[in-house]
């Protein structure tokens, strides 16, 4: 495979090529997936605090219907996996999910995890540390986040009932977005980026191999033919068709090849032969 | 134009000394000396096959970072204290970019000078680099096939311009040696 001048000058040209435009591919992509679950949990995280600010007057207030209203009406959204909200023990107060509420949630469970590896709770968080993802009963791939609901003055000091000022977080809101839309657009984008490499691969080999075939290839096969000729005797074809460097090795087989022809004629004159020989014979 | 340097006709490709100028081997040594292949083409075959060995280890390091390394024990916190933060994935990943173009070139431009030199062992070392910077950065999944394109791209390059290297180099010793059996044996008659 390798002894042909087309495989030597194509095979590392294609390598080089091809997988250079994989790795900026794959690079290409992992950032960009990145880049779309960061957006994602963004997206989330505003979410999360514009239900926190809607239902914060309904605490104050401690309206639970309102709330149960709220947290149902929103739940709604399409795309929303699950939305619920716990207070500070674990015990999921509304949700969505009619049938969860009052239950215990589960502290080792990947989203709660985060906060409660320590024996002391941790009460702060970065968006993306807040964020997890993970397969639900229902077999969908959920993007969650836990945004706590902190303390502050209004709660403290409400008429209708208040929290210790020293407790930090009165609860937790977790939203749950299903991760399809993300999929789907990720999916898209691979099979675009796997058409772009194609077409990119395509026209690189097939231009370098089209180019080496026509400028060199050739040019070359056509001098090998035509020394072959002159090798078999046939000293009457023409060479044509070399250009660049190869001219020079086009020529210098045409002189051979001439030199050849006239030390033939010469050779097969008749008597010339005859007489050399016998101007040796003394 | 650019011209190759005359290499003295008491040199092979290679640089050695021709076969001729070669001592024989003990008082039994034939009059005339027998061209002793085995020396340099052995030393090139097996150059040739080093990229294959580059290539199995890598594969092997390869078969350890797909499983994140879980096989190999966790550090303490004191030397992860000590190492300090990892290089953040939007460092790491450009970097491999830029590796992976300068490595193609260096390989390309080997090829291009008909440098014999090859660097496939340095090659896995900066690939186990990569590896590890994407495992302690926690990020090995998402890039892990990254890696190992850039891998198996530049030491089957590698792999390729060595072996033709030393096929084209075997190919010369091996003519060097004919034509000094031919010489002996035309010696040989013409003594007879």
């Amino acid at each position: 495979m390798f002894k042909t001048l087309t495989a030597r000058a194509i095979v590392p040209v294609s390598v080089a090529v091809t997988g250079f435009v994989v790795v900026c591919c794959l690079l290409l992509y992992s950032t960009m997936k990145n880049d779309l679950m960061n957006d994602a949990i963004r997206c989330e995280t505003s979410m999360a605090d514009m239900v926190i600010k809607s239902t914060r007057y309904a605490m104050s207030r401690s309206d639970r219907d309102m709330l149960r209203n709220i947290i149902d009406n929103v739940g709604d959204q399409k795309g929303i996996e699950h939305l619920r909200i716990f207070n500070n023990k674990g015990v999921i107060m509304f949700s969505r999910n009619h049938p969860e509420v009052n239950r215990l949630v589960d502290k080792k469970a990947s989203g709660c995890v985060g906060c409660h590896a320590g024996p002391v709770p941790a009460t702060t968080l970065g968006p993306m540390e807040q964020a997890r993802r993970f397969v639900n009963e229902w077999g969908t791939e959920v993007i969650a986040i836990t945004a706590p609901i902190y303390n502050s003055p209004s709660c403290s000091s409400a008429e209708c009932h208040f929290h210790n000022q020293a407790q930090m977080v009165l609860g937790t809101l977790d939203i749950g977005l299903s991760a399809a839309p993300l999929e789907q657009t990720l999916s898209i984008m691979r099979k675009r980026m796997l058409i772009f490499s194609i077409m990119v691969l395509i026209l690189t080999v097939g231009g370098v191999a089209a180019l080496l075939r026509r400028q060199v290839f050739l040019p070359l096969q056509e001098i090998t033919e035509f020394a072959s000729n002159v090798k078999r005797g046939n000293l009457t074809q023409k060479l044509s068709g070399t250009y660049g460097e190869l001219t020079e090795l086009a020529d210098s087989v045409r002189t051979v090849a001439s030199s050849f022809g006239k030390a033939v004629q010469e050779d097969t004159k008749p008597g010339e032969g005859n007489t050399a020989v016998q101007a040796d014979v003394p | 134009m650019e011209t190759s340097p005359v290499r003295p006709e008491t040199e092979n490709a290679m640089g050695n000394d021709s076969p001729e100028l070669r001592p024989t081997q003990g008082d039994s040594a034939p009059s005339h000396p027998v061209p002793r292949d085995n020396e340099t083409i052995v030393r090139l075959k097996t150059k040739a096959s080093r990229g294959l060995f580059a290539m199995a280890l890598f594969i092997a390091l390869s078969i350890g970072a797909i499983r994140d390394f879980d096989f190999l024990p966790t550090l303490p916190p004191r030397v992860h204290a000590l190492l300090g933060h990892p290089p953040s994935v939007n460092l790491i990943s450009p970097v491999l970019l830029l590796y992976s173009f300068s490595a193609i070139i260096l390989i390309l431009s080997r090829m291009m000078s008909g440098s014999g030199v090859s660097s496939s062992f340095t090659h896995v070392a900066y690939l186990a680099g990569f590896y590890f910077f994407y495992h302690f950065s926690g990020a090995m999944e998402e890039n892990f096939w990254a890696v190992f394109a850039a891998g198996v791209t530049i030491l089957a390059l590698d792999s390729y311009h060595v072996w033709t290297y030393c096929t084209e180099e075997i190919k010369k010793e091996q003519e060097i040696l004919e034509e000094i059996a031919r010489k002996n044996h035309r010696e040989d008659r013409s003594e007879d």
